[in-house]
């Protein structure tokens, strides 16, 4: 059965059980770096080389994803070539809303995004490549949707609160 | 007693001693929270994260069927 709610780690543990070379970004990240909002997927922008598609292909059978838009009628899942392109995969699972994206903003992709990137324990010995605050602010910017604004307003607060207390 | 003190500790209101941090932005946003925020580490935040999904699921379960 495909979950309701995202279970973060179960879907975080499959990905890195699998070896799969990905960037957490979006609001699951945003909430990391310590933004106060609500969040009810993830998403992961991951490295697009046929090895690591062919890896994360396998932690998406192993989740038994297929695409949200064509369920509940349709089971359609990604093949290999899907993620291998740029575009953007809106997925369920088993453990929840899965939403993996081949670039973000302004065409980014994972080698475009690693460096900005850091890794963080998010429970037990669970560590994650999060992306990192100024380019979460600046690749939802390059966005320009309407949907991330508020979302955008509370990133550059909780910046500036960082860097107040650096201060 | 003064309109500035606290009427329950009979202290100065958090909002009006010299050193305190205002609680909301210009905006709106609640300060008080993204300072809450940032002093959880990641472990506690991503546990802020699990469970504010699992009490939306809740939710969604207790909405009256149509």
């Amino acid at each position: 059965m495909r979950g309701r709610s995202a279970d973060y780690e179960r879907l975080l543990r499959t990905l890195l059980d699998r070896n799969v070379e990905f960037l957490v970004v979006g609001g699951v990240s945003a909430v990391l770096q310590g933004a106060p909002i609500p969040t009810i997927d993830l998403d992961i922008v991951h490295e697009r080389s046929s090895p690591n598609a062919a890896r994360l292909l396998a932690a998406l059978l192993d989740l038994d994803a297929c695409y949200r838009e064509h369920l509940p009628g349709k089971i359609l899942r990604p093949t290999e070539r899907d993620l291998l392109g740029p575009g953007h995969h809106l997925l369920m699972t088993t453990a929840g809303p899965l939403d993996v994206l081949g670039t973000i903003g302004a065409k980014r992709d994972h080698a475009d995004l690693f460096p900005h990137s850091e890794t963080v324990t998010v429970a037990g010995s669970l560590c994650v490549r999060v992306l990192d605050l100024p380019t979460l602010i600046r690749v939802k910017e390059e966005s320009g949707r309407e949907k991330d604004a508020q979302g955008l307003t509370i990133l550059r607060h909780v910046l500036e609160e960082r860097e107040r207390r650096g201060k | 007693m003064s309109p500035e003190e606290s009427p329950r500790a009979g202290r100065l209101a958090p909002e009006t001693r010299p050193d305190a941090l205002p609680t909301h932005a210009a905006d709106g946003t609640d300060l008080t929270l993204i300072r809450w925020m940032l002093s959880l580490d990641h472990k506690e935040r991503f546990q802020v994260l699990q469970s504010g999904a699992r009490s939306l699921a809740l939710l969604l379960d207790a909405r009256p069927q149509r």
